[in-house]
């Protein structure tokens, strides 16, 4: 189970990044498996039972995941080739968004911001299916994914199940504590529930210390946990609380737009945000509320506690997992351009559980699902495309009152000859000055990107 | 009448490209709408010589809730004659009008995800001076996702996300009375699913089913500084 490759595919490297190109990154790491057989992969055998769905009109498409990738590509892949039948799999059967959910925790937007956004109106905008279904098992040599629903058979499948958490290495061993801080001190970087907790503890926050962790690796949204201190602290301020954001960070910097983040700590929150880097977690006391790092204990009074972030667990349920020298967070095995299970054209993985060292953020996996929806659309009339790189638009709300906001626009190189991603293109900016103009365009940044998903 | 405007360039067909307006309606997606004089916000026809250089004001044309951008280049001329690639196929942008072609209008609703001026606030913006998004001066930009679009050269994307070009607006000027009006708009399948997307927020803006109204035969211009409660200079 443990990590051992970090000189490998040090992702953190890659992603330092301080307005300049950066080097480094998955350099001659991308070897893995090659030209391996389609294998049954998943556990699950098929129930027998088929799902019921009308019978395909075209090559049927499923999409498994209805966060941004499945929602971008469920649309898109249709739109680029009429003749998809698409079936976009769901488990949940309530939207709600992580990306900008840190700015309900200071009540800058409400909850319907996230949720009022339905996965029925999406399918029918769009001339899809939205199936309400669980996966439990996926046989690639006859091409059918099992669901708690019955099963689906397809000719392409995409499984965009996103990320799952990884307590291991934040030093939590023990499955019951790993259950307990699971409950308690959610991170809320991965579902709806876990934001509605975080919502009410900085809403009833009396006053006292709030840890919000930092991990290595690449977790989802570098920005994440900075912007949310900073609109927790907003919060903090506009309620009179005589209370602290301590910020414990693995990494020894800030991971991204740090010029930006440093300014709004030391400008804004003085008295509110201290920010200590590397100081990883090694362990959580749930009963005692302390917090230890490698020197040092910390304790508080409540938390959001990030641990490190890895490929979903559906994954590597599947049997999709790359071996431990291409991905060290037990992504899937792909493709670095066109994103097919290796040796397998008819599986692709995309969005956060990939092993790309992308910023896994939305609008990374909305522009990759631009990208997918056409290499889908050109592979079903047994064609090719060039690869196109996503592109990372990130706003951070760092300051909730007024609102202001810093923000990168970012691309990614990819070297052929090592066949891998290596670092930011020459176009990446960051805008660190904060404003209120950008404040504005963060949200209209999130409007929009549930328009492209939701709306024809 | 100087009535300079858009025609559509059907693949191969020359013909077709010097047809008439109402033709090429039915060939080729355009439509031509009863035109509307462009007036101050009381009503009073607007003179060239009053248009502003320094921001866009906004008009609603052909109907109540499509805004539209009409933009003055100044001293910066307008290129004419370009092959444009739009949502919905091909077509050739004859420039501005005007003395020195220096009026122009396009659809204030972004190609990439749809943001457009409204009471509150507005994310698509004239950044006549240039801005920290535009990469220069005398640009449309739109704060949302950083899509820039080049109002003299028929709104074509020179930065961003957006892959299609603003809509065009066809203008027409009198040079004996230096005013003018909007008669034509390309793209109206792209402006219905504007609707089908907003139509929640406009139906509570202009009373149910108002945004669909025509304009009528006069449509006010309004500064997008008045217009907009907000607009974020990004």
């Amino acid at each position: 189970m443990s990590e051992n490759s970090e000189n490998c595919n040090s992702r953190r490297n890659f992603l330092k990044m301080g307005g300049a190109m950066l080097a480094a990154g998955t350099a001659g790491c991308a070897t893995g498996v090659t030209g391996s057989a389609v294998a049954s992969g998943g556990p699950a055998v098929a129930t027998g039972m088929m799902a019921a769905l009308p019978k395909a009109k075209g090559p049927r498409l499923v999409v498994v995941g209805g966060g941004t990738s499945g929602l971008t590509i469920a649309k898109y892949a249709k739109k680029e080739y009429p003749n998809f039948d698409v079936v976009l799999v769901e488990k949940r059967d309530m939207y709600s968004s992580c990306f900008s959910s840190n700015m309900w925790y200071a009540g800058v937007i409400n909850l319907e911001f996230l949720a009022d956004h339905s996965f029925m109106d999406a399918a029918v905008n769009n001339n899809y299916i939205y199936f309400n279904a669980t996966v439990t098992g996926l046989d690639r040599a006859s091409r059918t994914l099992v669901t708690n629903e019955g099963d689906i058979k397809y000719d392409f499948l995409v499984l965009a199940p996103g990320i799952s958490y990884d307590y291991d290495k934040i030093g939590v061993k023990d499955v019951g504590v790993m259950t307990a801080l699971r409950q308690t001190y959610p991170g809320g970087f991965i579902s709806p529930t876990e934001h509605v907790t975080i919502h009410r503890k900085v809403q009833e926050f009396e006053g006292g210390v709030f840890v919000q962790t930092v991990p290595s690796g690449n977790y989802r949204c570098l920005p994440g946990p900075y912007e949310r201190a900073c609109l927790v602290a907003s919060a903090f301020k506009k309620n009179k609380v005589k209370g602290k954001v301590l910020v414990l960070d693995a990494n020894p910097e800030i991971t991204i737009k740090k010029e930006g983040f440093h300014a709004a700590f030391n400008e804004l929150f003085k008295d509110y945000i201290e920010w200590m880097p590397s100081k990883a977690v090694t362990g959580v006391d749930v009963e005692k509320r302390i917090i230890k790092t490698e020197f040092d204990e910390y304790k508080f009074d409540d938390a959001a506690i990030y641990a490190n972030v890895r490929g979903s667990t559906l994954i590597e349920q599947l049997g999709l997992m790359a071996p431990a020298g291409k991905s060290n967070q037990k992504e899937a095995n792909v493709d670095t351009r066109f994103m097919n299970i290796i040796g397998d054209p008819h599986v692709y993985v995309t969005g956060d559980s990939r092993p790309h060292p992308y910023s896994k953020s939305a609008n990374t996996s909305n522009t990759e699902g631009h990208y997918m929806a056409k290499v889908l659309a050109a592979r079903a009339q047994g064609k090719e495309i060039a690869w196109v790189s996503p592109r990372t638009i990130c706003y951070s709300m760092v300051n909730g009152f007024p609102m202001e906001a810093i923000s990168v626009d970012a691309g990614y190189d990819y070297d052929a000859a090592k066949d891998a991603i290596t670092g930011f293109s020459k176009d990446t900016k960051t805008f660190e000055n904060r404003d209120t103009a950008k404040g504005q365009a963060t949200l209209e940044w999130a409007r929009g990107m549930y328009r492209d998903m939701f709306n024809a | 009448m100087d009535r300079r405007g858009f025609v559509k360039v059907c693949a191969g067909s020359a013909a077709l490209a010097l047809a008439n307006w109402d033709q090429l309606a039915l060939a080729a997606g355009f439509e031509s709408f009863p035109p509307a004089k462009l007036t101050n916000k009381i009503g009073i026809p607007l003179k060239g010589a009053e248009i502003p250089v320094g921001e866009a004001l906004v008009f609603s044309y052909p109907v109540a809730g499509v805004p539209c951008f009409l933009i003055n280049l100044g001293q910066r001329p307008s290129q004419s004659d370009l092959a444009m690639k739009g949502e919905d196929g091909d077509y050739t942008w004859k420039g501005g009008v005007g003395p020195k072609g220096q009026f122009v209008a396009f659809v204030a609703i972004c190609t990439h995800q749809m943001s457009y001026p409204q009471p509150e606030v507005t994310y698509m913006r004239y950044a006549a001076e240039g801005s920290q998004i535009a990469g220069g001066p005398g640009k449309i930009v739109c704060c949302a996702h950083a899509s820039v679009f080049d109002p003299a050269a028929g709104a074509k994307v020179v930065g961003g996300p957006a892959t299609a070009p603003l809509l065009p607006v066809r203008l027409s000027y009198d040079p004996v009375s230096d005013e003018l009006s909007a008669d034509g708009i390309l793209g109206m399948a792209y402006i219905k699913r504007f609707f089908k997307t907003f139509k929640g927020d406009l139906n509570a803006r202009f009373g149910p089913g108002g945004y669909r109204q025509d304009v009528g035969n006069k449509t006010a211009c309004i500064p997008l500084s008045q217009y907009s409660g907000i607009v974020p200079a990004c």
